[in-house]
């Protein structure tokens, strides 16, 4: 037993060494090396699997909290569905209209996004602080790194890096997340940047810019749409900071989606026609005296190709 | 050998219940870390050598397991370390539970501080003052409440899968 100790102390450091050596070989190459693949594709079907088991057991542990609000949302979801029902009656003959309008007028229709629908599967890592997650489809889908990935709310995040069945996604609420955003209905731009634990920031570039509490943020598309399509909604602004002679101005934004709930997602493929300005955010809420309420889910047309999943 | 399979069927089990599922429950203020746990129960029976190689697999797994994505080697680095520490305690949770409590909490503190100063070094932007100390106390409560139930049931079933050799 007295021999093992030394022994024990030459493999710690021989261990230590080698993952020294692999911090750094990673830490240089920029986090784009093969080994992130290679785990994409040795762990992406066991994750997919074992969320598949999984999903049952978690929601029911996730739901044991939530048990006295399920009855409550019951309830109103249902009045929802009914006037839901009402105006979809009224919206079907106002877009008639609109169809009608469009052919007289040879309008571009809003933004027919090409998106292939995903399911997250697992999020986060054991130790660490990285606001990330996994999705079931990767690149024999037709997935690549750096493409946007949305839901029915908004802006979720982009695709970092891509296995063949699985891919992992960066969240709009990590801390290295960020994204070009323009204020709806204006020219001013900026940058919403993830807060991890804090809220999601938005820096406007011009300080004397018009933004107030109430401002709806849209994504500034990037050239290319690579990582980012435009005009897809990201959230409100809730507070401003008092202009103070700096060269930009910081805000707080609500983002439209729940990073903690969110499990079906869109990637967005290709953009075969540019979306129309504020063309995706839903119709402004009335003003009402109190703070205004979050928006239902954006009136966009967006087609879901079928995801080419191999079974 | 049966020890081996063991070992290895209880980290990829512990890395797949953590992003599966324990991440996703979004419990309040942080996670339990499943495979610390494993790799100190594994620790307290194979001894300091042992849990350093464990530790060091389990790490590295954990490193490219989707959707992880901080460098490359940092987990690995960790767990070999706390891997070595908590095989130095060896057997300690054969002594009491309380034993075995107290080196998951002393291994919780020590993995998180190790992780975030190797991250501080790398200047990776997630890590802060606040972020530190919320996972701390996140990690090591969680960690203490699930440690009497899963150090017990690996270490002992590593210590089932092979005699015990005494010198």
């Amino acid at each position: 037993m007295r021999d093992n100790g030394g022994r024990a102390r030459v493999i710690l450091a021989l261990l230590l060494l080698t993952a020294f050596t692999l911090v750094t070989l990673d830490y240089r190459s920029g986090g784009g090396g093969p080994l992130r693949r290679i785990g994409n594709a040795v762990f992406g079907p066991i994750e997919n699997a074992a969320a598949a088991v999984a999903e049952p057991i978690g929601s029911f542990f996730s739901s044991l909290g939530h048990l006295s609000s399920y009855k409550h949302d019951n309830d109103k979801l249902r009045k929802q569905v009914q006037d839901l029902r009402q105006q979809l009656r009224l919206t079907d003959a106002e877009r008639a209209h609109l169809a009608s309008m469009e052919k007289l007028l040879h309008l571009d229709q809003t933004a027919q996004f090409r998106v292939v629908a995903a399911r997250i599967t697992a999020v986060g890592s054991s130790l660490g602080f990285e606001s990330t997650a996994t999705i079931d489809i990767g690149s024999n889908s037709g997935i690549q790194p750096d493409q946007t990935v949305i839901n029915g709310d908004g802006l979720v995040g982009k695709t970092l890096s891509v296995g063949p069945n699985t891919s992992t996604v960066l969240l709009g609420s990590d801390v290295n997340f960020h994204a070009g955003a323009r204020i709806e209905g204006s020219e001013e731009i900026g940058h919403v940047d993830g807060g991890g634990r804090r809220p999601m920031t938005f820096t406007l570039l011009d300080s004397q810019g018009d933004i107030q509490v109430g401002s709806r943020l849209v994504t500034f598309g990037d050239i290319g749409n690579r990582p980012f399509v435009p005009e897809v909604p990201i959230g409100h602004v809730t507070s401003v900071q008092p202009a103070n002679g700096a060269l930009t101005r910081s805000a707080v934004v609500a983002p439209y989606v729940r990073f903690s709930t969110v499990d079906i997602v869109g990637v967005v493929v290709a953009t075969p026609h540019p979306p129309k300005r504020d063309s995706l955010l839903p119709p402004k809420p009335t003003p009402t005296p109190s703070s205004p309420s979050t928006p239902a889910t954006p009136a966009a047309s967006v087609t879901t190709t079928p995801t080419t999943k191999t079974h | 050998m049966r020890r081996l399979v063991l070992a290895v069927a209880a980290i990829l089990t512990a890395l797949l219940l953590q992003v599966d599922v324990v991440n996703r429950l979004h419990l309040p203020g942080g996670h339990p870390d499943l495979v610390l746990l494993v790799v100190v129960s594994l620790a307290l029976v194979g001894g300091p050598a042992y849990g350093a190689v464990a530790g060091f697999a389990a790490g590295f797994a954990a490193d490219i397991l989707p959707p992880a994505d901080h460098t490359i080697g940092r987990l690995a680095f960790v767990y070999a370390l706390v891997g070595y520490g908590a095989g130095m305690l060896e057997d300690a949770e054969e002594r009491s539970v309380f034993a075995a409590v107290a080196v998951v909490a002393l291994s919780s503190v020590a993995s998180v501080l190790i992780f975030a100063g190797v991250g501080a070094l790398l200047g990776d932007a997630r890590i802060s003052a606040s972020v530190v100390g919320h996972a701390l106390a996140a990690a090591v409560i969680y960690d203490v409440v699930l440690a009497p139930f899963i150090v017990p049931l690996v270490s002992g079933a590593a210590r089932r899968a092979e005699p015990v050799t005494t010198y």
